[in-house]
């Protein structure tokens, strides 16, 4: 889930946005010799020269300089997402997450007391209009006389709010990838400055730590649940997301939407929204990493002069629910106006787990480019699927999904489809792979390690996410060696161990006649 | 910083206090945030010097060259002149298909299978795309396998297969592509209105099951294509990475050496017949979201120069500007009618573009949400936008510049972008220095001049009996059916 409106975002996209650490993320222990003239940055990732930066309230900095156009990365990494909800209050984080593009006490307004005069009377309205809609038979006169009633406060409360003044005045400083996203587990702003301006963001984002004000609530809500509508409610993919992890997650926070249900957030609350800032965004519970053009010592008095002041917030409560064991297979249909579609799904361990290194290698065995099994056998020998990939998700720290997608080619169906993918899956019991595909998927990672040392914000992603997860900038790019170490026999293994018949959970979209229908019951929010 | 003193020393409240500011560091003291102290900031001047691309030429072709040892790693683009926006539709899908194909189809020496088992094991990339009037392929390599990399890769630009098996996985999947092209809404929406503006303009063209019968993608017509696309008088080769010119000059001259002429110069794509008129028209489908796309012919073309940058800052504030542009903050912030909203202008080089607005809203505000935009669009041909609003547009192209030099293989392929549209060398810094003279009244002027509100094609996907209102209200409504022939303009 992203602030950033993206004209061509489909549920997709919303899917891999949801996987934090897909198994593109290991690197590789065996680095190229580096040529004589060869900056640092050709180095093993984990010899980076990383300034590591721990304020006395909990706030972790990693600063890396790097050679190159005077531009840096800012990323804020906070260790929370959708599993830190409950149910009946989802979406809250990724709302929250929207809400801290709205300004502070400074920022985005004009007289900040007399929005928060006007802050109190719509919130009491929000309150009566709760109430009302909770009595069995509510008077929905009433409550739309309340809708209006806000929505008028909320307009009048606008004449002392400039709107978006945060992404002006990034803009005007020449700042470019102003966004935020919400996952799972992880909520992660960013931006990236000319070098010279890397103060501003000092400036700026203290003040949005420590000085929120989460004014245009109402209207922003609208804006999520039109993102919940694009990227889900009218996407056969997005329904199939949605229902599959629902489906397969019955107890785990996992299986709840990030977005949030409809009927949540048509009820969410400043004050909610409020109470878990609070909660989660404490500086203890924050990783920044900022990698460019830039001088460290510079960038760590900055750091002690703008965040240093600020309390170390509490320690967010852990997230301890935990997934049964599944005793057998599942299905879901959803039935939409759209050609059918196949996801299957198997529980697999936490990102900490030690077989997870193979899994991640039997994901680059089945659908890891041209040669991978699964493309050859679907999409060019039998000609059974358009697309077929495989994701892990939708988070790291907690027993996960092993998901493979596909998409039938007419008239072949997802049952075909499925037939042939579990026949795979038991060849690899049968027949492990040899060592020169296990090789092939090595020589990939080594070069998507180097790859991914070329761009400054992905390497600050990177590195606050690993810090994050692993409590350790390095041990993303350690995880190379426990893939090196990966044997044909782990590979059958696992396979063995999570790819059972009771561990799946199979979803399909299964189309309707392609007739006008009505939208579902319940599904527009007024 | 709030320094705790030890536990076990027993000091007075006052020596723990001296001790403590004895303890900090000078720099801890907390400097101010929020907006003023944004806007007080002085900065620093960037200290920076454009990093410039070396052009050469080699056997009459152009080769944009920058070195970049950073990384082990060496990217060549190619960037050909054609494409299926230069050929009759009969080789829309043999045009269409050649990038996948190249890719996929196999080398006169090597089967498909033996090119990925290649590519794979030494983990190089290859792209491969068209944009319709060129076609292009990239090259990633780890340094240590550039000479393999660079004899695959020419060898599959060069020497195509056209596997039949991999022909028909293409067509098979193009086919299927066709028949889930409704299952998105926003798609949908983008390709039928190319489609009813365009008419039988490449750019209208939709690919349709009549283009991907078996004969037109048999072998010999994808060898006739690729041989009128993929020669050496349209190529331009651009090299960046972790090699010297020293290094890769005389392979690029071993390989262009051999490299087939073109048989014939392909026609420039034909000036488009732009549709003009205002009415609305409805795919009807039941969606909760409506996907709105409106425009009307923008009038400007990047030749028209004064117009032109002054198009850029106003397409800006009126809504490609981000959460800075008034659309954006009417149609989302305040009235929460949409995740997005933002305007259109474009203005190609050889013909007209488009003026318009995109969205998506829940289908009981789709009247308002359009009323909405058109509203927004006539305040900007009423009043000039404030001073504030073009400097702030200006400053963030200003400011904002060093963005353009982030990587050497930005530099190259905009480089080569040049070549091939016969841009001046310096494009970009003539580019930023006419939008720093655009002024409130010159934004006024291209607005009064080009846009007209009442005047839009509007297509509405969505369901019709859910809408706030009418859309008739809108203009004449008119029904579309997806692939169907259009109305006559």
């Amino acid at each position: 889930m992203t602030r950033r409106a993206c004209a061509a975002c489909t549920a997709a996209t919303v899917a891999a946005t949801l996987v934090p650490l897909p198994f593109a993320a290991p690197a590789a222990a065996q680095v190229p010799a580096a040529e004589a003239e060869a900056p640092a940055q050709a180095r093993g990732g984990e010899e980076l020269p990383v300034v590591e930066h721990t304020l006395e309230n909990g706030m972790r900095f990693l600063i890396l300089p790097r050679d190159g156009a005077p531009t840096v990365s800012f990323v804020v990494h906070v260790a929370v997402g959708g599993v830190n909800e409950v149910l009946g209050s989802t979406g809250t984080a990724h709302l929250l997450e929207h809400m801290l593009f709205k300004g502070t006490t400074t920022v985005g307004t004009r007289d900040p007391a007399a929005e928060e005069r006007l802050f109190a009377r719509m919130d009491a309205a929000h309150d009566t209009l709760l109430g009302e809609l909770a009595r069995p038979q509510h008077d929905s006169l009433r409550a739309e006389h309340l809708r209006e009633r806000i929505a008028a406060l909320e307009d009048s409360a606008r004449s002392f709010t400039v709107s978006n003044e945060l992404d002006l005045i990034y803009s005007r400083n020449g700042a470019r990838s102003l966004n935020a996203s919400t996952s799972s587990e992880a909520t992660t702003y960013y931006v990236e400055l000319p070098a010279n301006r890397a103060q501003l963001w000092f400036t700026l984002e203290s003040d949005r730590m420590e000085n929120p004000v989460f004014r245009e609530f109402y209207a922003e809500r609208d804006v999520v649940m039109e993102e919940r509508r694009t990227r889900l409610e009218d996407s056969a993919s997005g329904r199939l997301y949605e229902a599959h992890l629902a489906t397969a997650f019955q107890v785990h926070p996992y299986g709840v939407p990030v977005i949030g249900y409809m009927s949540d957030l048509e009820v969410l609350t400043r004050g909610h929204v409020e109470e878990y800032y609070r909660r989660f965004y404490g500086p203890g519970n924050t990783v920044v990493a900022i990698v460019g053009n830039l001088d460290p010592e510079t960038i760590l008095e900055w750091a002690d002069a703008y965040f240093a002041h600020l309390p170390p917030g509490e320690t967010p409560p852990p997230v301890l629910a935990r997934e049964p064991v599944q005793r057998g297979e599942r299905q879901i249909e959803v039935v939409y106006d759209a050609q059918p579609e196949l996801t299957i799904g198997w529980h697999i361990p936490d990102e900490f787990h030690p077989d997870m290194p193979a899994v991640g290698m039997l994901s680059s065995i089945l659908t890891g480019g041209r040669s991978s099994r699964l493309y050859r056998r679907l999409v060019v020998d039998e000609r059974l699927a358009a697309t077929v990939s495989s994701s892990s998700g939708p988070g790291a720290r907690y027993p996960q999904l092993f998901t493979i997608g596909a998409t039938p080619r007419s008239p072949h169906t997802t049952g075909e489809v499925e037939a042939a993918i579990y026949d795979e899956l038991d060849r690899l019991r049968r027949d492990p792979p040899d060592e020169r595909e296990l090789q092939r998927v090595r020589n990939q990672l080594e070069a998507s390690r180097v790859r991914r040392l070329g761009s400054n914000l992905g390497l600050a992603f990177q590195l606050a996410g690993s810090a994050s997860l692993y409590g350790d900038w390095r041990t993303t790019f350690q995880l190379a060696e426990r893939y090196q170490a990966v044997q044909p026999e782990d590979i059958r293994r696992v396979v063995e161990a999570y790819f059972t018949r009771e561990n799946r959970t199979v979803g399909t979209v299964v189309p309707v006649e392609r007739a006008p229908a009505a939208p579902e019951e319940g599904d527009d929010d007024r | 910083m709030t320094g705790r003193p030890p536990p076990r020393l027993r000091v007075t409240a006052l020596a723990a206090l001296l001790l403590l500011l004895a303890a900090l560091p000078a720099a801890a003291q907390t400097l101010p945030t929020g907006r003023d102290a944004a806007e007080s900031l002085r900065f620093p001047r960037l200290e920076f010097t454009p990093v410039e691309a070396e052009q050469h030429r080699i056997e009459g072709v152009e080769v944009i060259f920058a070195r970049d040892p950073a990384l082990p790693l060496v990217n060549v683009f190619a960037r050909f002149r054609g494409g299926y926006a230069r050929m009759d539709r009969d080789f829309y899908a043999a045009a269409t298909a050649l990038p996948t194909l190249l890719r996929s189809g196999g080398t006169t020496t090597l089967t498909p299978d033996s090119v990925n088992a290649l590519l794979d094991f030494h983990a190089i990339q290859l792209g491969f795309g068209t944009g319709g009037s060129s076609s292009v392929s990239s090259l990633n390599t780890l340094t240590e396998h550039l000479d393999a990399a660079l004899e695959l890769w020419t060898d599959i630009l060069r020497n195509p297969r056209f596997d039949p098996d991999q022909v028909e996985v293409w067509r098979g999947q193009e086919l299927e592509r066709v028949l889930r092209r409704e299952d998105n809404p926003t798609g949908l929406a983008f390709s039928e209105f190319n489609r009813l503006m365009y008419g039988d303009h490449t750019i209208g063209w939709e690919m349709a099951p009549a283009d991907l019968e078996p004969e037109r993608l048999t072998g010999d017509v994808l060898s006739l294509v690729h041989g009128e696309i993929f020669c050496r008088d349209h190529l331009i080769l651009g090299v960046t990475g972790d090699v010297s010119w020293r290094e890769i000059e005389p392979r690029l001259r071993a390989i262009l050496a051999e490299w087939p002429a073109c048989p014939r110069e392909l026609p420039e794509p034909p000036p488009p017949d732009i549709r003009r008129e205002a009415a609305v028209y409805l795919i009807p489908k039941a969606l909760n979201q409506t996907t709105v796309v409106l425009a009307h012919p923008g009038g400007i073309r990047q030749e028209d120069s004064r117009d032109y940058y002054a198009s850029r800052i106003g397409n800006s504030i009126l809504g490609g500007g981000g959460f800075s542009s008034r659309l954006m903050a009417r149609v989302r912030t305040e009235r929460g009618y949409a995740y997005s909203a933002s305007s259109l202008w474009t203005a190609p080089s050889e013909s007209e573009g488009l003026i318009g607005a995109v969205t998506q809203t829940r289908a009981g505000s789709t009247v308002a949400a359009v009323r909405t935009i058109l509203e927004v669009m006539q305040e900007m041909v009423d009043e000039r936008p404030t001073r504030e609003e073009v400097s702030d547009a200006i400053d963030e192209i200003v400011n904002g510049f060093v963005f353009n030099f982030e990587h050497r293989a930005q530099i190259v392929s905009r480089q080569m972008f040049y070549v091939a549209e016969d841009l001046p060398a310096n494009w970009l810094e003539l580019y930023v220095e006419g939008i720093q003279r655009v002024t409130p009244a010159d934004v006024r002027r291209v607005f009064r001049r080009h846009l007209r509100p009442s005047d839009m094609t509007i297509l509405l996907v969505g369901d019709l009996e859910a809408f706030d209102e009418p859309p008739e209200s809108l203009g004449p409504l008119r029904i579309l059916e997806p692939g169907a022939p259009v109305p006559p303009r």
